[in-house]
């Protein structure tokens, strides 16, 4: 108490300045190099964010004055019978995701963080997939996709089975995108887990070893604890990501078959650069960022007392 | 560092990035066709459609075909670009102040565009014209429910039917004979898929193009996708046309097993599969030889252009593409950029030196010259260039023979009035259902569609 006393008189001696100022020795020099970020952001990212907000609101043809038309926008959005199948159909494709996209990198991550030899073999094999762009990796698979003379009916035909209606049927299009997407995605995540994974404290795994205990035993209850905090922030961002589908479907189905896959940001591209209508667009775009913000919000919350790792 | 001067500094370097900002905005309208008047009192006009030089021939003709309309039109000064028409940068290039004064667009994007006001009302330019006399039935496509013209057609193409000749003979067909009638589609399409083991008849269904070539086979039956009732459009296409054409489709598809299992393409993956010989017959204009042959390296003696069958009342979807002109131009560029629509677009239509000269060039550039495209103008004046092109070209014209005799004779029928490519992308996911389910129901499927179209037109026309 007494040395603390004794700092703050000295402090108030040696410099005797206003305390507002005493408490940002470098707020100038914070603020030049915040500017050029700060103006970048703004111009580009912020402000064009504020200007769809207003859009939403607004009817233009982007040649005369924009007008205010309220709520117009939105009323016509819940008139469009095609709203609800989207948001059903992207919240499906985010439950398929998760399904089969969440465990996957997890399991892969542990499995290669597990091998002795040719770990950095895998490594590149799981990443190689995300090096591809993704509308090149799309286009593959919808030639593998393909009934006629694609590549996977060819192949289980080989051993009898199928031809499978992969893109062809409405309950098979969504479950073949998914597929696609978990092929293409998985390589980052499982890259992100691994790093996880070796700040896990080896003393662990040593005593888990000792006490006998197997490898299963091993990984649900070290592994999977110590990663939990990552886990779910990985679950949160791959719902955010999800949700925001769109190369999947714009490429390989257009949303068929019969409105099947057809999901709220290719409604979103439809509304905007098929139909021209900038309003609705920018209603829905708002729309899917207030619901996914919610999302967010409940789901923090939730998992509030979990991830406290 | 000094803290005045930091200050300085920051305020300094805040200052001259926000100038920087507005520099950026301010200037990205100059280049575009909001453009003022020219210092030397000129008027300046940016085009699009500039050769690029990867076709060196061409790019040449073009900037010299440049530099001669300004020498005839002192006033007049000329930016080009190579920028090509592309409907998901349009937006943005029109809100930007980039998009240049004249360019040009498919036939399928002129009536939306002037129900949005983004295109220019040409109708007091066109006395400027040196021929005026146009076939109506290619103006029509880009004018207003006003009346008013909004763009100049620069190709013309009414919808046939292409089919493999290889194929056709393989199956033994008669190439030179195609299918005249939709019986006889359906028996060719099942006869080269028993032969052959290739799908017959390949259908678009994405993309719009299904709607897209519902509606076209709908107006071979004589039937309209959308009517006027009162003043204002209804959709029209739950009637006998057009559940005759879904039957068809249906009857191939499943009965006939005609239609290969592949479904759910859209127009380049029709394309490619044809030009490829896994399709026997499709809906399509002569224009697509272009992409057959340059982009997916189709066989040009194999490829086959016929009309489309047609039913009493029937006609003819038409295609091509239209130049327009920006709606920001001021009066003056307008005018300027008509003049240049007539003297570069319009001219070889008319100009038989010119015609022939532009196809040579064309050849000299790998590309494709001498398509036959429908006549712009009376046969006096359009029979010449026709031959012209003719005589230039490096397209098998013995393979349009029957297309070129058949099409002349044809009704013409634009797109849908309101809300076109909403209509098609609701009508896509009915011939997506009749192609890849067996049990769907072309009727209960149109009833389904109208109940979708209904409030789009209606929101289209507040």
């Amino acid at each position: 108490m007494t040395a603390v006393l004794h700092k703050a008189e000295r402090d108030a001696v040696v410099r005797p300045r206003p305390a507002r100022r005493a408490r940002h020795p470098y707020a100038l020099a914070s603020a030049l190099f915040l500017a050029p970020m700060v103006i970048v952001f703004g111009y580009f990212s912020w402000w064009p964010i504020v200007q769809s907000a207003l859009l939403a609101f607004q009817r233009t043809n982007l040649v005369d004055p924009a007008q205010w038309v309220g709520w117009q926008n939105f009323a016509n959005l819940f008139a469009d019978p095609l709203l609800g199948t989207a948001a059903l159909n992207t919240v499906w494709f985010t439950v398929l995701a998760l399904i089969f996209g969440f465990p996957v990198p997890v399991f892969l991550a542990v499995v290669m963080s597990e091998l002795r030899r040719g770990g950095g073999l895998f490594r590149v094999l799981v990443y190689l997939p995300v090096a591809v762009p993704p509308v090149v990796a799309v286009m593959m698979w919808k030639f593998f996709y393909n009934s006629d003379y694609g590549l996977l009916n060819g192949m289980f035909g080989l051993v009898g089975l199928g031809p499978f209606p992969w893109l062809q049927d409405t309950a098979w299009a969504m479950p073949s995108l998914v597929l696609e997407a978990t092929w293409a995605g998985a390589g980052g995540t499982v890259l992100i887990y691994i790093a996880a994974l070796t700040s896990v404290p080896k003393e662990l795994y040593e005593a888990a070893e000792s006490d006998g205990a197997s490898i299963w035993r091993r990984i649900w209850h070290i592994t999977l604890p110590q990663l939990r905090g990552v886990l779910l922030l990985m679950l949160l961002l791959q719902i955010i990501g999800t949700f925001q589908v769109f190369t999947e479907p714009f490429v390989m189905t257009d949303g068929g078959p019969e409105d099947s896959t057809a999901t709220v940001l290719l409604l979103i591209y439809r509304y905007a650069f098929v139909y021209g209508d900038y309003g609705m667009a920018a209603a829905l775009s708002v729309l899917l960022a207030v619901v996914l913000g919610l999302l967010s919000a409940v789901y923090l919350r939730a998992t509030k007392t979990w991830s406290s790792t | 560092m000094n803290r005045e001067l930091a200050r300085v500094a920051t305020a300094g370097a805040a200052g001259a990035l926000l100038l920087g900002l507005a520099a950026c905005g301010g200037g990205s309208g100059s280049g575009g066709a909001d453009g003022e008047r020219a210092a030397d009192g000129k008027v300046e006009i940016t085009v699009a459609g500039m050769p690029p030089s990867t076709q060196p021939a061409s790019q040449k003709d073009f900037l010299a075909d440049v530099a001669a309309f300004e020498q005839a039109n002192p006033t007049i000064k000329i930016k080009p670009t190579d920028t090509q028409y592309d409907v998901k940068t349009f937006a943005a290039r029109l809100a930007a102040g980039q998009l240049e004064t004249v360019f040009r667009v498919p036939l399928t994007d002129p009536p939306s565009m002037i129900k949005r006001g983004q295109v220019a009302d040409l109708t007091a330019d066109l006395k400027s014209l040196t021929h005026a006399d146009f076939d109506t039935r290619l103006l029509a496509p880009a004018s207003g429910p006003d009346g008013k013209v909004y763009g100049l057609p620069t190709e013309a193409y009414a919808a046939g039917l292409v089919y493999n000749r290889e194929l056709f003979t393989k199956a033994g067909l008669d190439p030179d004979k195609p299918p005249a009638t939709w019986e006889d589609v359906r028996a060719a399409a099942k006869q080269i898929n028993d032969k052959t083991g290739v799908p017959g008849f390949g259908m678009h269904s994405t993309s719009n193009t299904g709607g897209w070539i519902l509606t076209t086979m709908t107006y071979a039956y004589g039937g309209r996708m959308e009517k006027e009732e009162g003043g204002t459009y209804v959709p029209a296409f739950d009637d006998a046309s057009t559940r005759t054409v879904l039957d068809l489709l249906k009857a191939m598809r499943w009965e006939d097993k005609s239609m290969g299992t592949q479904q759910l393409r859209n127009f380049d993956d029709m394309l490619r599969d044809f030009a490829s010989g896994k399709i026997g017959m499709m809906v399509g204009a002569p224009n697509l030889f272009s992409g057959y042959k340059l982009k997916f390296g189709g066989d040009p003696d194999k490829f086959g252009q016929t009309t489309l069958p047609m039913a009493p009342g029937g006609g003819a979807l038409l295609g091509g593409t239209v130049a327009v002109v920006s709606p920001k131009a001021t009066p003056e560029q307008r005018q300027a950029a008509v003049k240049w629509i007539d003297y570069y677009y319009l001219r070889p239509k008319y100009d038989v030196a010119l015609a022939a000269k532009r196809a040579k060039q064309r050849k000299a550039d790998n590309l494709i010259a001498g398509l036959p495209v429908l006549p712009f103008f009376t046969q006096a004046i359009s029979g010449p260039v026709i031959e012209a092109e003719r005589a230039n070209s490096n397209v098998p014209w013995a393979n349009f023979d029957t297309y070129i005799n058949g099409v002349a004779s044809q009704e013409f029928v634009p797109e849908p009035p309101v809300a076109a490519q909403e209509l098609y992308a609701a009508l896509d996911t009915v011939v997506q259902a009749v192609l890849t389910r067996q049990d769907a129901d072309p009727a209960a499927e149109l009833k389904k569609a109208v109940e979708k179209v209904t409030p789009i037109l209606d929101r289209s026309q507040q």
